[in-house]
This record gives C-alpha cells, structure tokens and sequence, in this order.
C-alpha cells in the first residue's frame, strides 16, 4: 500500500495507521460482544435443580403471554374453568389443588369474570408471571437485567465503532483514498453488529433445557392428536408450553373459541415479537422490546397458525 | 427379537406418552399402515424399540379374505415395517375391506363357505412368501352370519390355521360379542380352538346398543370380557394378552387400572 502524503490524509491520519487500529479495536470489541454473548451464565445447573412446570417452560418458551395460556390449559384441562357467552372467564366448583401462583391469579380473575385478553393486565397475574421470571432468572435460563445490558452496551460499541468505520470510508471515497481494507474491515464488523446486536433472551442453558424438554414431550405435538384426557391437566397446559394455543384449540376448541384465544403455533424461534403487544410494556421483557423486535416478520403475523 | 410376553398395550400417538411411562411394558401392538417403510420411526416407537419392548405390526387394509389376490405392495410395506421394527410376527385379519375395486374403509366378515377359506389360504400364502416372519390371523367380529355358511366359526378357523400354518391371533372381546349376539356359548367356541396356536390375545372394550352388543374399542372392557379372559387362560394361557383401546382414551389412572385388570384376570404381572 502506497503511503500518501500527510497532508491529504484523513482527518489527518494515514491510512495504514487508521486500518491498523481500527482492525485491532474491532476484534477486540467484538471478541467482547461475542464473550459477553455467549458465556455460561452463573445458576444451578439443570440436572441438580427441579424439573420445570409447564408454566416455567410456557415462559422460557413463549414469554408471558404464553405461560398465561398454558396455565389456562391447565386449569382448562381440569374443568376448574369454563367461558360464558359473554366470553367472560368464570370458575367451576372449588379451585383443584397443588395451585401455581400464577393458576391462583388466573383462577381468581376467572371467579372475577374476567377476559382472557385483559388477564395480562391484571394485577395478580403480573406479580405471579414477574415471579415466573424471576425464577427463571435466577436459574440462569433466561438472561437478567444486568446480563441483557452488558449486551445491549457492547453491542453499543460495535455501533459506534461501524459509524466511524463508514465516515472514514466515504471520507476516503470523496478525496479519491484507497479504501479497499477498510471495506473489508466493515463488512465483517456489520455482520457482528447484526448477529450480537440481538439482545437474547433465553440464556444458553435456557435453550438447551427448552430442547431437552421438546424431545421429551413430543407425543404432546398437535400432530399426534394428544389425548388430553390421558395426559391430564399438566399433559394439557405443557402441550401449550411446547406447541401453542394451537394445543388449546385442540384440547377444547369450544372453549378455546369462545374466551377468544388466537390460535397459534409456538415457534421455536423465540417470543420477540407479541402477537397484540400487550406485553412490550410490561416490566423487564419492555426494556429489549425495541432491539429484538428488530425482525418484524417474527411473530405476530400468525403465520403459524395451525389447522 | 422375541415374542410377544405379558400384558401390553395397542400403541397409538394419541397415547404415546402414556404407553412410554408405562414400567413393565414388555410389547406393543402397532397399526402397521401407520408405520412408514422409510424415514424415521414415530418417536415413541423408537424409544421403546431401544428399551427392548417387542412391537407386532398389526395390519388392517391387506384384505387377506378378498376375492382377487392381496396387493403385492401392502404386503411389501408390511414386510418392511416388520423389518424395521426387529418384530417376532406380524398380525392380520380374516376379513376383506375392498372388493371389485372398491373399498369398504372397514373389516368385513366374510362367509364361511369351503370357496372363503380356499381365497383366505390363498392370500396368505401369498403374503407368507413375502414376509420375513409368521403371520398371525385374527378372526373379526360380526353381527350376523352370512346366509350361506358351511362351517361354523371353529372349524373355519381351524381349517385355515391348519393349512397356511399361520398363528391365532384371538380377539376374547370379539368371542364375547359374537356369542353374546347369537346367544351361543363363548366357552363351547374357546373348547373348539387351537388355543395352543394362539400367538396372543387382543381385549377390548365394547358397549350394549339395541340389544347387540358391540365391539367398540372405545369404552372399558366389560366384566364379561374379563371373565371370558379368565376362562381362557385356565383352558391354555396365551403367551401375551393386548388391551386395545383406538378412541375416547380415559384419563391415565383408569387406563393402568384396565391393564391392571387385564394382568389380573391373566394372572400375568401388572405391567403399571
């Protein structure tokens, strides 16, 4: 490479300096970013600490929106609630035993005739799903505050750092400098910026127990037409942890139609995306709303609506 | 590969998880059309497979009874599932589901006339060709008899079972049906078996509707059934007995207490 004059450099460095730098502190960033990633989060590993509920798996696997659900098979599934016409959630007979937190606040907004679209929003409930992630949290399957944000600042950085790669870039385009390193500097550093700009959800031994848990349970597929009389109530709310409401709507479709479920297929790609947003602004799971929901087509379009 | 032993259960995916919990289950029984010949096997199948449980191919659409001669590539897909499940013995049905081209979606009786049991020899020998293991056949259950009939149900069977060298695949809840809805004695046709060709035994539930009683797969397994059981095993036990169960499934705890029941009358361990 030609060393020019410094007086046409950029901004007064010269090239070759500038693309030694600027590669150094790129690796060095992203080497961060990528640690910051994917290193083992702090917990109980999975083997010594309790097998997870289906309200647990519902959430690690669909976020809030679908551990109600899956507490809703549940209780569903026990005959501890019906829907009335007005499509209002009501309770039958006494409330069964062995009762989540989160199957108590549903069961007593059902008693309140409650809707099944306006159950986020209760009180209860979002103390009981707070609680469900907190556990969560704490058993290093899905990524906390301060984890999401370490991410979130490095990924800041990388940002940063591609701004200033391009500046240079056009800056050298305009007074005719070699730019041909730098370029491909950028690109790499665009795809790290893309992939590690994705702030994670479920941690690394969340997905692992999220996979662990669907080998397990995969005669809870819809496909197998699941007798959910057999299964039980647990059978029930985890076919819709692991499959949807479209487990719901195949569990009791009456039900599932008239308390005005939408009826989806849970997709292994995460819960970024709220099919009706009523959670992107509830507590933690807000905060990452912006960067993640990036995709758009993820979720929300019903694409995988089953049959 | 060995034979069917004890109680076991028909698997469906319906009840997959149900039957993969299930501790001293030593066989299955398995719709063979629901088996592929590629590709891989249902999950459950597999796992049970690994852990040594015997898995029969049960076939229903070969139509051994028809007229014409049995669809050479059912009797190809029926192999390979046998192959890929390591089965000891494949089971089918006396009974024709098509005829003339046409296909009558279900098992049909057919008459026991000298003609049905030269089709049904027949058709089995052709499938026995084929077929890398012995076959075991399952007489069905009908409401009436055909107009026309030269020998009675033993001696059908008997006849058949003597010349192909086929196993007995006995349905007791068939034999209570068929006696129950002619008034004849269950025990007089158990008397006039081969019940040392019995492969094994296929229970299941019925119901009473307008006074037949019919063999529904779908509600429990009568008292009446379970004393004919009984009475079966105290004449020659079968090596292995099969709950059938293709609908309406109840929940869990009723389900083990009909194995349950079954191992008792059979005097075979519990297999819950």
């Amino acid at each position: 490479m030609i060393v020019h004059a410094a007086s046409g450099d950029t901004w007064g460095i010269p090239g070759p300096t500038f693309i030694r730098y600027y590669i150094l502190t790129a690796v060095v960033v992203v080497a961060i970013a990528v640690y910051q990633r994917f290193r083992p989060t702090a917990g109980p590993t999975a083997a010594t600490a309790d097998p997870l509920g289906p309200q647990q798996v519902a959430y690690l696997n669909g976020g809030p929106e679908l551990a109600v659900h899956a507490a809703l098979g549940g209780l569903r599934g026990s005959g501890a609630i019906g829907v009335r016409p007005d499509r209002r959630l009501t309770t039958v007979g006494a409330a069964p035993t062995g009762l989540t937190p989160l199957d108590q606040a549903i069961h007593w907004a059902a008693h309140q005739h409650s809707r099944v679209k306006d159950l986020p929003q209760d009180e209860r409930v979002r103390t009981a799903l707070d609680q469900l992630r907190n556990g969560l949290e704490q058993r290093g399957l899905l990524a906390n505050d301060t984890q999401r944000a370490r991410v979130r600042f490095w990924a800041t950085i990388m940002i940063a750092l591609l701004g200033i790669g391009v500046l240079r870039l056009v800056s050298g385009l305009f007074s005719g400098h070699p730019v041909g390193y730098l370029l491909l500097t950028l690109v790499p550093l665009l795809i790290a910026v893309l992939v590690l700009r994705r702030v994670p959800l479920r941690t690394r031994a969340g997905r692992a127990a999220l996979r662990g848990i669907r080998q397990e349970y995969t005669h809870l597929a819809p496909a197998s037409a699941p007798a959910y009389a057999t299964y039980g109530a647990t059978g029930a709310a985890m076919g819709v942890a692991l499959f949807g409401t479209a487990s719901l709507w195949a569990l009791d479709p009456g039900f599932a139609e008239q308390a005005e479920i939408q009826r989806q297929a849970a997709s292994s790609s995460g819960w970024t995306g709220g099919s009706d947003g009523s959670y992107s602004d509830g507590g933690s799971s807000g905060g990452d709303g912006g960067s993640s929901c990036g995709g758009g087509g993820g979720c929300g379009g019903g694409g995988g609506c089953g049959g | 590969m060995t034979g069917p032993s004890g109680v076991g259960i028909g698997w469906r995916p319906e009840i997959a998880g149900f039957v993969a919990e299930l501790p001293g289950l030593r066989f299955v029984e398995v719709v063979a059309e629901g088996v592929p010949s590629s590709g891989p096997l249902p999950h459950g199948l597999a796992q049970l497979r690994e852990r040594a449980v015997t898995v029969v191919p049960h076939g229903v659409r070969l139509s051994l009874g028809g007229a014409e001669p049995v669809d050479p590539a059912r009797v190809a897909h029926l192999a390979s599932v046998a192959q890929r499940l390591d089965a000891p013995l494949v089971s089918e049905h006396i009974a024709f589901v098509r005829a003339g081209g046409l296909e009558a979606g279900h098992l049909l009786p057919l008459p026991r006339s000298r003609e049905a049991v030269d089709a049904v020899c027949a058709n089995v020998a052709r499938a026995q060709a084929e077929l890398p293991v012995p076959i075991a056949l399952e007489p069905i259950a009908a409401l009436v008899d055909w107009p026309d009939d030269e020998l009675d149900e033993a001696d059908f069977l008997t006849e058949i079972l003597d010349r192909t060298g086929a196993l007995l695949l006995l349905d007791v809840a068939n034999v209570h049906a068929n006696a129950r809805n002619r008034g004849a004695d269950p025990l007089a046709l158990l008397d006039r078996l081969p019940l040392e060709r019995v492969a094994y035994a296929h229970v299941a539930g019925g119901a009473e509707h307008g006074g037949y009683y019919h063999d529904t797969h779908t509600d429990p397994v009568p008292a009446a059934v379970l004393e004919l059981v009984g009475a079966l095993c105290a004449r020659q036990r079968p090596p292995a007995l099969l709950l059938e169960r293709d609908g309406h499934y109840p929940p869990a705890a009723e389900l083990r207490a009909e194995l349950d029941a079954l191992a008792a009358a059979a005097g075979y361990p519990a297999v819950t």
